[in-house]
């Protein structure tokens, strides 16, 4: 960033000789400090994962749930300033109440994905408000089936099968790849998210964490996002666990187990 | 003037992605009186550190009641905890008259994190400069959560902020394991002794400056302020800061070696460089 | 010519002077005053392990029975139902707004859920605001579950924003037909300690039975939901009132092809 201190950066909405909003590039560095987040799509819904850092014992554990809910269908997990995810849910769940209300119906995904990306970019466009400094996986289930997207504090949306951001976004982007998507099912797709959290959690920088998973799913959850039960993270989190002791850097098949 | 360009507001995000106005207002924090606050089976207590301005002057009140089951321990600026209990007190009064139902812990804790989340990211605006120990008792039982300037709002065991909230926290985090079974009484106790520890030297708790909130099953949100605090003083015991107990075995000792008495040690809490002017603070 | 249909077949101007705008909107702002499809009683009781209640399945518009499908009892969070009388798109409306609430409600999956008393509670909200417009939602609604403490739940609103709770309770004809009934049972909340869902569901069933009898715009098939104390909720949908016996209407003046 060689522009860096020439004035360029020190306010939103303005480009850069060359081209650039460094203000949006300086959000995404806040999103990248951030415990990493994934999002899988699977063949009947969607699964979320994240590594929640523990910066203090003190902390409750199991408490401060980092993954959340749009709508009945739609879940979210994020990377970045967490108070800026929680603001971006909040406009999600009132897009997602106000099409309920208007049209009886839930809302797609695709559409709401849409609306989100719109109101992250206007926060690009205007020296007033700064950007959203998450980005943001958002999916669920609606009629037309599964979906999953990245927005990002750009306000490019894209869709994807498998997606990730935040610290290990690199190492679980290319775990994500070596996965079956979309064809595999929910419950391998939460042991696989279980799996891809402990290689992208870096042991050197931060010790403790929490893993956080949801669902949703036609077939599991009846097409409702919800946490997934104890017994089932337990038994992800116990495997992943195994796996991440036994070999570090064994690029073995996933165990289907 | 400033430190840096990137810190004149608090829309402005520096090249690593910080954002100092946001982490500025987390130091005013410190700049306010210790409250420390922390949770067992069946209760939750907050205590704080009350301050005078003045010798003549009142002690500026540290715990609000927002609920009869919820309330909230500040540090730092008191009129922004003024706003942020109002605010409070409407959505606990909302829930009531909408839902016939009190307000719960965690939603109240998030509903002012939102609120402060907005003033992070429009210009124009300020964060809030203080911080909150949440507690309060509902059908899930006992919460106690931490709310700062930025948003964020996190569920605790135990917490401390405010100056010198740092020997608190070690305390809190030495003896949290014992505190799930500890009954009332042995809970404000663990917090009268981490409050202590947050004591300048030559500092002790007395009742016009402690304060005592606590709440829990079959327990509606008490403060105990002034005489109320003398019963848990006593049960308390020692109520001089540990700094100035270890001081003065120290200086004892010194003094039975060498007949000359020292100079009385000036306050430990380094004083910051940047106000000119007194900032309107909780003291 | 005056191409503009809607000034055709009127009173000429030129001879009657023009339209007075001033008599459309003359006297107060009204809103709704009359229902339009409209579903008969909800009758409920409370029994020893909880609540009971019915509605049958028909939509009347005025005299006619429109919709013999009409669904009036709706489950609403985890262990609550909600049964509706009086006008079927505001039931729809209310419907709508229930669900989003519980959706609200459901967002943190956080051990919190609303139940009966805190639905209750909303809904008397809402429609003591509606009357207090002026513009009410045309229903009368029973609440049925648990309270906090955990003993069962039964509460009124209706269209002018009235409560109250009790052991028995029922809408429309119910309130004269059904409660006479109910109340053999249990008159007091104790007595309610004391009857069984069995004794409960008898006397429920022969409540709709009678008012099938002699509310004209009721129907013999209708839904039965029960809440129990363990927080389940069962619904028993399609019941046909049992062994009728019509005879009685033999003695009834202007029924059938008697005479005077």
């Amino acid at each position: 960033m060689t522009s860096i201190g020439t004035g360029y950066d020190l306010s939103n909405s303005v480009f850069s000789p060359d081209g650039r909003n460094f203000q949006v590039e300086y959000a995404s560095k806040a999103v990248e400090a951030d415990g990493t987040a994934i999002g899988i799509r699977c063949a009947d819904g969607v699964v979320f994962a994240v590594e929640k850092i523990v910066s203090s014992k003190l902390l409750v554990p199991g408490a401060n749930k980092k993954i959340q809910t749009i709508d009945k269908h739609v879940g979210v997990a994020y990377s970045g300033l967490t108070p800026d995810g929680r603001h971006l849910v909040d406009r999600g769940r009132s897009e997602s109440y106000s099409w309920r209300g208007l049209y009886k119906s839930p809302i797609g995904v695709p559409i709401l994905a849409d609306r989100l990306s719109g109101y992250v970019q206007a926060y690009t466009c205007y020296s007033s408000v700064r950007p959203f400094g998450v980005s943001v996986i958002v999916g669920g289930v609606d009629k037309s089936g599964p979906h999953l997207y990245t927005i990002e504090p750009s306000g490019a949306f894209w869709g994807y099968m498998g997606a990730a951001t935040g610290k290990g976004r690199q190492a679980a982007k290319s775990e994500l790849e070596k996965l079956d998507l979309p064809n595999i099912s929910a419950r391998d797709a939460v042991k696989a998210a279980a799996k891809i959290i402990y290689i992208a959690h870096d042991d050197s920088k931060d010790k403790d964490f929490e893993l956080e998973i949801s669902w949703v799913s036609t077939s599991e959850t009846g097409g409702d996002h919800q946490f997934v039960p104890k017994d089932l993270l337990d038994e992800a989190e116990r495997l992943a666990k195994a796996e991440d002791d036994d070999d570090d850097d064994d690029d073995d098949e996933m165990d289907e187990d | 003037m400033f430190r840096n360009s990137y810190d004149n507001d608090s829309i402005t995000y520096s090249p690593t992605g910080r954002l100092f106005q946001v982490e500025y207002a987390l130091e005013a924090i410190k700049q306010g009186s210790a409250s420390v606050g922390l949770v067992s089976k069946t209760h939750v207590v907050i205590v704080a550190l009350k301050r005078n301005a003045e010798e003549l002057g009142s002690y500026q009140k540290k715990i609000i009641r927002i609920d009869n089951h919820l309330g909230i321990a500040l540090a730092g600026l008191a009129p922004d905890a003024r706003v942020l209990s109002n605010f409070m007190r409407q959505q606990a009064m909302t829930s009531k008259m909408v839902y016939n139902k009190p307000i719960p812990v965690a939603r109240v804790a998030h509903e002012i994190g939102d609120k402060a989340q907005k003033n992070t990211q429009t210009y124009g605006r300020r964060p809030y400069g203080v911080g909150l120990l949440v507690a309060g008792y509902d059908e899930t039982g006992p919460h106690l959560f931490e709310f700062l300037p930025s948003g964020t709002v996190l569920e605790y065991f135990g917490a401390a902020i405010g100056a010198r909230s740092q020997s608190a926290r070690t305390y809190l985090e030495r003896n949290f394991e014992s505190f799930p079974d500890c009954t009332a009484e042995e809970l404000v106790l663990h917090g009268l002794r981490a409050l202590r520890d947050t004591l300048a030297q030559d500092k002790e708790l007395l009742i016009q400056n402690t304060s005592i909130g606590l709440v829990g099953l079959d327990t509606p949100f008490k403060l105990y302020d002034n005489e109320d605090v003398g019963e848990w003083l006593e049960k308390l015991g020692d109520v001089g800061s540990s700094r100035g107990r270890r001081q003065a075995e120290e200086a004892e000792a010194e003094a039975a070696a060498a007949a000359e008495t020292s100079a009385p040690a000036d306050e430990d809490i380094p004083v910051p460089d940047v106000p000119a002017e007194p900032i309107e603070t909780d003291d | 010519m005056d191409h503009m249909p809607e000034n055709w077949g009127r009173p000429r101007s030129d001879v009657y002077g023009s339209y007075q705008h001033a008599i459309h909107s003359a006297g107060p702002q009204s809103h709704t005053q009359v229902p339009s499809i409209t579903g008969t009683s909800v009758i409920a009781m409370k029994f020893n392990n909880g609540v009971i209640l019915a509605a049958d399945n028909l939509g009347s518009y005025g005299s006619l029975a429109r919709f013999t499908d009409q669904e009036r009892l709706i489950k609403v969070g985890k262990e609550t139902v909600v049964g509706f009388s009086g006008d079927a798109s505001d039931m729809q409306y209310l419907e709508s707004m229930l669900e989003r609430l519980i959706i609200e409600d459901n967002y943190e999956q956080d051990g919190h859920n609303f139940r009966a008393p805190h639905i209750y509670e909303y809904l008397s909200r809402v429609m003591y605001n509606r009357r207090s417009k002026v513009d009410p939602l045309w229903n009368a609604i029973l609440v049925a579950g648990k309270k906090d403490d955990g003993s069962p739940f039964l509460g009124y609103v209706d269209l002018l924003g009235i409560t109250y709770s009790s052991p028995c309770i029922a809408t429309g004809y119910g309130a004269y037909l059904a409660i006479p009934l109910l109340r053999k049972l249990v008159s007091e909340d104790e007595d309610a300690k004391n009857v069984t869902e069995e004794q409960a569901r008898a006397a429920i069933d022969e409540s709709m039975k009678v008012l099938f009898y002699r509310d004209a715009r009721s129907l013999d098939k209708y839904t039965v939901a029960t809440v129990t104390l363990d927080g389940n909720v069962k619904f028993d949908k399609d019941v046909r009132c049992q062994n009728m016996n019509w005879r009685f209407a033999e003695g009834i003046r202007g029924y059938g092809t008697q005479k005077q």
